[in-house]
């Protein structure tokens, strides 16, 4: 900012140095002196704009930091079951490259926001007492400026759109070739693909194209004007300098000097102008991107206790019974549907009771299991664990009791073993062997020592994923209420006979909750529970759950 | 690297000389007529100045060709840079347009192709990000050099005619300014801008496992250090962004200061070849006006430089699939299926004893055959149906394989229409053999019922189908397929059990005179085959043949449904 308008300075030094040269040629000292004054203003120019670039780039590292980290913890408290949750890839590709658009717009738009109110005004400050009519030759295409934007801004806007849009629609078609690169090559296809990719980049070069040349065209217009401008100016001058224009000063006539100033100052009139139109792209990019972030960082429903973590597990009793769960008047809707999934329930689970949820899908066996584990809160009512109310204070504590088996476990990126562990302090190796064995996995840890595993699991089975929530469950060190959800729905008979048997086994000690349509499953447990059964009557709600509870019990 | 430039300019430059070098031109163009507006508008006020001072020239002064001149340039300059708009964006466009078939028909390459499908998502995710890297090669380094380049040579020539040592020197001033300064900023920020790049993925990786599980993360109570990890990498990131900023403003400065000392320099220069009568003050201002705007093509081109680190790795990382596809392997002329001696081993990883996937198999199938090849998971039953396939060639041994269609262990469907995924099978079928294909595979009705029908378009990964009609779909296509040898890969795994009978049923009915070759571990699978082929370990453990009690106790000894 201080170095554009440095720049008048150093206009004036150029000006009146030519002005010495043609009235006087033999004044060397003068224009030496000249020259190094102009180095000094520029010195001083190119300090100002570098050191406030740097300045405007940490502010807005900085805020982009805190854009980042916001959305982030609004991610990791939300609750997993929110239905109007972001998927993971767009989560991830709002976090990261959407989120790095912001940056240039942040860093650079409101500088030259603020030139385009100074910078012009300042240039005409100085112009106007040196001539009027060279003032309103650049105060003529001002009143324009605005238009021009907004044909400039929206034009472009939508060209970069297009363009963008254009350009995902692309890389989306080579993404979605290249993952089902196995089948392409199974039926030689290909080369054929490899043409349609080509084809479809070829059609979208026209389109492109056809909404570019729209743009720039507009552009051009701007162009056309500053350049005009500089021309009218540098005529306007030229001529009154001869004599044939003698109006438009202030009594008396410009001399060199002045009429130097004043061109030397016309193409920085329209300078601010050009940067923002170039700027255009920037800014459309990164309101995308922080409209996404704030979308990100709106958590409508969230978890239970949010993200924060257990307490430390030290001052734990040594040999405490598993806790008895108790749901009283539980009551729980979806944001966007009207009848409750889980209307007033009752329910009561001895320390160290086995029981099964069964009930056809979407009688909220799962939603029953994450209102216990605090994934999501409950419209009413109460989940109570040993005789503390899960609320915001209690769940990292009793959260630290659980272990969850869920139905399709995620994979993380590393190791077999670091995917039993979760980075847990209280997991050492050894448990970690111990959890491996007791989920009969040492077979695939021998086969993947050390080996990072596929992405997202690729290359273990079905089992051998639920094996490893498995593990991880049994890694858990104080875990002794275990909520399995759903853990034999994805697999064939043998592996879920298998599966069985393990949880049972592992189940000894435990306060045991099995959300499950297996029939086999649910055989082993010492209760069912259907949920269907429980749903209550529209008429007496409490008196036919208590009753269904009953029959089952 | 150096290898790996050229095949990335090659391609670049391949079939669209002529456009890339007329967008260079243009820009170049541009950047003169910009350059010649102010100079010669200096030029014709100082000149007319003189001229007015003494009354009798006034009149005489030709102010008709330097007015018309300067109006011309005016808009030479705004169509200039138009046309360099076009021109540089089309010609980009046409670079994507070749970069992303070549790039595709690269990793389909069997043994790029097989690297790319053991880690999808974050190798997919790369490849599309080095390849949006690449565009910027032109727009942003080539394009922006070229202009530079002209305008040096512009202020070169010009002041070269006023006096050759001032030209002389100016130019060699600024080419050795622009380019040593490029060079430095390149320099510090070479290694932050892959850094970055890195950063980037990291953090995407990390918010995929938080949002995708959460679930595990909070049940181990570890989200908060999920948070502070990807906290940890936004910070390594930041401190990226701000070396390539600190290199950016820097570079900037310098370049300002290059640009002053040129201009003060001129400035003095002129002065003492004015107060030596050599020039008037008319050519100073022009010479001043030049050196001024020369500059102004350098500020792109810096920050070009500033990703220079990133467009090489992508260059590094790319290069390599650029070259021209390999020839394919031969195929047997009979329908005979020979297996000699082969052997395969993996390539070697860290933390394995053994990499060796099959081990002296020989095996003969005769046309017509149904076979099923069994043993436990590693035993090297789908690297068995690659060989066959082409898909891998024996590391010694010999294979010999008429053409074959593989049905791939997992359905995959393309963004596309019915018709289109169907038609990948055999791009020259009418809707005729299409509802025939689908009839077979038992999916017509279904098809039939959307209200689009064959004009339906898929999802992502063929959404909008349930498993059992996304793995029906798959069977149309094989069935389509004009080749006598089918591969199927565990065809029923991750059905239901009636869909997975009905599936096997199809697939026996249209079987009819086709060579079989079933890798499976299920006997509902296994039944289709007239012999089993048992592997252990990479070798042929045994070779049961229908009929005889071996072959039916092995039948027998696989899992139920």
């Amino acid at each position: 900012m201080a170095g554009s308008l440095t720049w008048l300075v150093q206009a004036g030094i150029l000006a009146s140095a030519v002005q010495r040269m043609a009235a006087d040629p033999g004044d060397v000292a003068a224009g030496l002196l000249a020259a190094a004054g102009f180095l000094l203003a520029g010195v001083v120019r190119a300090g100002c704009d570098a050191w406030g670039a740097r300045l405007s780039f940490q502010v807005a590292r900085r805020r982009l930091s805190a854009l980042r980290a916001a959305a982030v913890d609004a991610l990791a408290g939300g609750s997993p079951l929110d239905k109007r949750r972001p998927a993971a890839g767009h989560a991830a590709s709002v976090l990261a490259e959407q989120a790095d658009a912001a940056l240039p717009y942040l860093a650079r738009y409101p500088a030259i926001q603020l030139k385009i109110l100074v910078v012009p005004l300042a240039i005409l400050a100085a112009v106007a007492p040196l001539s009027w009519v060279a003032a309103l030759v650049l105060l003529a295409s001002a009143p324009l400026i605005p238009v021009f934007m907004a044909l400039v801004g929206w034009r472009a806007q939508r060209a970069s759109q297009a363009h963008l849009a254009e350009m995902g629609t692309l890389n989306a078609f080579l993404l979605d070739r290249l993952r089902g690169l196995a089948t392409l090559r199974a039926l030689d296809a290909v080369d054929a693909t490899t043409g349609r990719l080509a084809y479809v980049a070829q059609t979208l070069r026209t389109r492109t194209m056809a909404v570019l040349r729209i743009a720039f065209l507009s552009s051009a217009v701007l162009e056309l004007f500053s350049a005009i401008g500089v021309a009218m100016v540098a005529v306007y001058v030229g001529f009154h300098l001869l004599g044939t224009l003698p109006f438009g000063t202030w009594g008396s006539p410009l001399t060199l000097g002045q009429g130097l100033f004043v061109l030397l100052l016309a193409p920085s009139f329209f300078e601010p102008l050009r940067d923002l139109s170039t700027a255009w792209h920037d800014r459309a990019a990164g309101r995308a991107a922080l409209e996404a972030l704030r979308a990100l960082s709106s958590a409508p429903s969230k978890l239970v206790g949010g993200a924060a973590p257990f307490p430390p597990s030290g001052n734990t009793p040594a040999h405490r019974p598993p806790p008895a769960v108790e749901l009283v008047q539980l009551r729980f809707a979806h944001a966007d549907a009207a009848p409750s999934v889980i209307g007033g329930l009752h329910l009561r689970v001895a320390s160290g009771e086995r029981v099964a949820i069964t009930g056809p899908s979407g009688a909220g066996k799962s939603t029953l299991l994450a209102l216990i584990a605090g994934l999501v809160p409950a419209q009413s009512g109460a989940v109570v664990i040993d005789g503390v109310t899960l609320d915001d204070q209690s769940a990292p504590r009793l959260r630290a009791r659980m272990a969850w088996i869920g139905q399709k476990p995620h994979v993380f990126a590393g190791t077999l073993g670091a995917n039993v562990a979760l980075g847990r302090p209280d997991v050492d190796a050894q448990a970690v062997g111990h959890a491996l064995e007791a989920a009969t996995l040492e077979q695939l840890a021998g086969r993947e020592a050390g080996r990072p595993l596929g992405e997202s699991g690729i290359g273990l089975s079905g089992g051998e994923c639920l094996r490893l929530a498995m593990a991880r469950a049994a890694a858990a060190p104080g875990s002794d209420l275990w909520l399995a959800d759903e853990p034999t729905a994805h697999l064939d008979a043998a592996t879920a006979r298998e599966l069985t048997r393990r949880l049972l086994a592992q189940s000894a000690g435990r306060t045991l909750i099995v959300a499950t349509h297996d029939p086999e499953l649910a055989s082993h447990m010492d209760r069912v529970i259907d949920l269907a059964a429980l749903r209550p009557a529209p008429a007496d709600t409490e008196m036919a759950a208590l009753a269904a509870v009953g029959a089952a019990s | 690297m150096k290898t790996s430039i050229h095949a990335v300019l090659r391609l670049f430059f391949a079939d669209r000389r002529g456009l890339l070098w007329g967008g260079v031109a243009l820009a170049a163009l541009t950047v003169f007529a910009g350059m010649g507006l102010l100079g010669l508008s200096g030029w014709f006020i100082t000149a007319t100045a003189l001229a007015g001072l003494a009354a009798g020239t006034a009149l005489a002064f030709d102010v008709f060709t330097p007015g018309a001149g300067i109006r011309l340039l005016a808009l030479v300059r705004t169509a200039g840079r138009y046309g360099e708009r076009v021109v540089t964006h089309d010609a980009a466009l046409a670079v994507i347009a070749t970069l992303r078939p070549r790039l595709f028909a690269g990793w389909a390459r069997p043994e790029a192709a097989r690297r790319l499908l053991a880690r999808p998502a974050r190798l997919l995710f790369r490849l599309t990000a080095d390849a949006d890297a690449l565009d910027a090669l032109y727009l942003r380094l080539l394009v922006p050099a070229g202009a530079a380049c002209a305008a040096i040579a512009l202020v070169g020539v010009m002041l070269g005619v006023v006096s050759l040592p001032l030209g002389l020197a100016m130019a060699g001033w600024l080419l050795a300014t622009g380019a040593g300064i490029l060079a430095w900023t390149a320099r510090r920020s070479r290694r932050a801008a892959c850094r970055r790049a890195y950063a980037i993925e990291a953090l995407r990786a990390q918010a995929i496992d938080l949002v995708s599980g959460q679930t595990e993360l909070a049940m181990a109570g570890r989200l908060t250090a999920q948070c502070r990890m990807l906290a940890r990498t936004e910070h390594r990131l930041a401190a990226a962004d701000d070396t390539i900023n600190r290199a950016d403003a820097q570079g900037g400065f310098l370049q300002a200061m290059a640009g002053t000392m040129a201009l003060a320099a001129t400035l003095a220069a002129c002065v003492l070849l004015v107060a030596g009568s050599a020039i008037g003050a008319p050519v100073a201002a022009l010479a001043l006006l030049l050196v001024l705007t020369s500059a102004e093509p350098l500020t792109p081109l810096r920050r070009g430089t500033l990703e220079l680190g990133r467009t090489l790795l992508a260059i590094r990382r790319l290069a390599p699939r650029l070259d021209a596809p390999e020839a394919a392997p031969a195929r047997a002329a009979s329908g005979d299926i020979l297996i000699e001696h082969a052997s395969l081993r993996h390539d070697s990883r860290p933390g394995l004893s053994t990499n060796v996937a099959l081990e002296g198999i020989t095996l003969a199938i005769r046309p017509g055959e149904r076979v099923a090849v069994i043993g436990p998971s590693g035993a090297g039953k789908s690297t068995l149906l690659a060989l066959v396939a082409g898909e891998r060639l024996p590391s010694s041994g010999r294979v010999l394989a008429p053409a074959s269609c593989l049905l791939t262990q997992r359905t995959e469907l393309f963004q596309d229409s019915v018709r289109d995924n169907l038609r990948l099978a055999r791009p020259d079928a009418g809707d005729d053999a299409l509802w025939a294909a689908l009839r077979a595979a038992g999916l017509d009705q279904a098809i039939a019922a959307l209200p689009a029908g064959l004009d339906t378009r898929l999802g992502e990964g063929g959404l909008g189908l349930s498993a059992g009609q996304a793995r029906r779909l798959a069977l149309a296509r094989l069935f389509l397929r004009p080749t006598q040898l089918w591969l199927l890969d565990e065809p029923t795994e991750g059905l239901d059990a009636p869909t997975a009978r009905d599936v096997i049923a199809r697939l026996a009915g249209q079987a009819r005179d086709h060579t079989l070759l079933i890798a499976t571990h299920i006997r509902r699978e296994a039944v289709l085959a007239d012999r089993i082929v048992v592997l252990a370990a990479g070798t042929v453990a045994a070779d049961l043949r229908r009929g005889t009690p071996a072959f039916d106790h092995r039948l027998h000894t696989l899992r139920p449904d």
